[in-house]
């Protein structure tokens, strides 16, 4: 089938990627770890100049439609309104830029969170089974391994490799990925595992007797010295809970706060708090009120607003029966 | 002419690993991501012959693999795509090109590759195959691919066409 010479170059390439793939488990540094790093520059500076290329297809889908026929009698006038729309968009993503650093920003003062912002420029395939994303921010940045990543909504991942401009995050839905995670307003905390699929995680208490909810918040419980994990990060609410009390395999699914699909602005955890932060980072419509006594409500507004009333915590007051 | 050929390989892989990195791995679609990578590399073995696929598909591995965002072990994707360049530039005949036993080619590359990264992986010990995921993911890469191959396979030949002088089945000639 193949020629003499042919056989040869085949031959040769598998053995030399068999070889590759064998030194890479082996882990560690080394020429591969060079080779790496050389490639994560190299790649992920292209990679920061084709995600600017492709940045207006995010901000406008019928601005891509409407570039195929332009007729030559109002090219001017076309190209005229081209870049006025052009302007409108840019500042329609500034704005929208604006927003997510405004709430990265607001999960950082809360939990007093040392944040470096940075943006994803570039997403792992998901054939690849790892969902991991690049971002534009580096060791010249300040950025380390096991550094935690989180955005105006909660938790995103973990910091896996570094390179000098960019760096590689396991996302929290990855299926490697472990988090010591803790029950908002209660001391239970458990293991959250990412399942590979982008919208739901899944929760383990360690006290198989701890009452569970639908409903309930996850924050981080932290690592030691943040690292993997800051404390107090959100991570998501739970969705359901299989298993009654007492078995031992009892899984929660829980939706985590991130929207994995539209990440783009987050913040790379480079100081965790001093203290831990507790439940004060959680968004306001989950956060557990000590006491939850109506008598706060009417005093906020005449009305209560949808995000208390739809509170999971005061829909499930009742424990939910065995 | 060989560096042509060799500088057209090398643009067009770069093009096709920074579109799907950036661009289709980010649009809000089910499943996997659009596997632009396998295409061209089948579109490049097809214009150049089994030999040139499998050295395109063992360097686009290798980079891939060892670019951000991946983080898993270097190789693997180096040499599953080097199988695909030199099985698919083996088993089809230049001059039988219709655009269905093209799609079906491609096609079967993509889900090809995507269950075999998936063993190979579960093989190597990684704990992120979720393998109810992979059917899906298998079955949604073979669509995408099957709905890129006929846009991307004449793109690439008539680049090929462009930068040869000579017709592409002269650069078969060491088979």
């Amino acid at each position: 089938m193949f020629s003499r010479r042919a056989r040869i170059i085949l031959g040769t390439l598998v053995v030399v990627a068999l070889t590759l793939v064998i030194l890479s488990l082996r882990g560690g540094g080394g020429p591969l770890g060079l080779f790496r790093s050389g490639t994560g520059a190299a790649m992920g500076s292209l990679q920061s100049v084709a995600s600017t290329l492709v940045s207006p297809v995010f901000t406008a889908g019928d601005w891509l439609g409407s570039l195929g026929d332009q007729k030559e009698r109002i090219a001017t006038l076309e190209s005229e309104n081209e870049q006025l729309r052009q302007l409108a968009e840019r500042s329609e993503s500034d704005r929208s830029r604006a927003e997510s650093l405004d709430a990265l920003l607001r999960v950082a003062g809360l939990g007093q969170y040392r944040v470096i912002p940075a943006q994803v420029i570039a997403v792992g395939p998901a054939q690849d089974f790892a969902w991991t994303v690049t971002l534009d921010a580096g060791s010249r940045d300040g950025v380390q391994e096991d550094m935690t990543v989180v955005n105006g909504e909660g938790l995103v991942g973990r910091v896996v490799f570094v390179s000098a401009f960019t760096s590689t995050i396991a996302l929290v839905v990855d299926a490697s990925t472990t988090v010591g995670a803790r029950v908002a307003g209660s001391e239970e905390i458990g293991i959250l595992n990412g399942t590979g699929t982008q919208d739901s995680l899944e929760f383990q208490l360690l006290d198989p007797l701890a009452d569970l909810q639908a409903g309930q918040a996850l924050v981080t419980f932290g690592s030691k010295s943040g690292r993997p994990y800051a404390p107090g990060i959100p991570i998501g609410t739970i969705a359901s809970v299989s298993g009654t009390g007492g078995s031992l395999t009892r899984i929660a699914t829980v939706t985590p706060f991130v929207n994995i699909s539209r990440l783009n602005i987050v913040g790379i955890v480079v100081e965790p708090p001093r203290t831990d932060p507790r439940d004060s980072v959680l968004p306001k419509a989950n956060q557990v009120i000590p006491s939850p006594s109506s008598s706060a409500l009417p005093s906020t507004g005449s009305s209560p607003s949808p995000e208390v009333s739809a509170s999971p915590q005061e829909l499930d007051a009742t424990p939910a029966a065995g | 002419m060989r560096l042509r050929q060799i500088l057209l390989c090398t643009g067009l892989l770069l093009v096709a690993y920074l579109i799907q990195v950036t661009l289709l791995a980010r649009l809000p679609i089910p499943g996997a991501t659009p596997d632009l990578v396998v295409v061209t590399i089948v579109a490049l073995a097809l214009a150049y012959g089994p030999v040139t696929g499998a050295v395109c598909g063992f360097v686009a591995g290798l980079i891939i693999s060892a670019a951000p965002p991946a983080d898993g072990p270097i190789g693997v994707s180096a040499l599953l795509y080097l199988i695909v360049g030199a099985v698919t530039g083996a088993v089809i005949d230049p001059r039988d090109r219709t655009v269905p036993l093209l799609s079906g080619i491609v096609g079967l590359a993509a889900g090809g590759v995507v269950l075999a990264t998936a063993a190979f992986s579960a093989l190597l010990g990684s704990d992120r195959v979720v393998w109810s995921n992979v059917p899906a993911i298998a079955l949604s890469s073979v669509i995408y691919a099957v709905i890129l191959a006929p846009f991307v396979v004449p793109l690439v030949d008539y680049l090929v066409r462009k930068a040869t002088v000579e017709l592409a089945v002269n650069a078969r000639s060491p088979r």
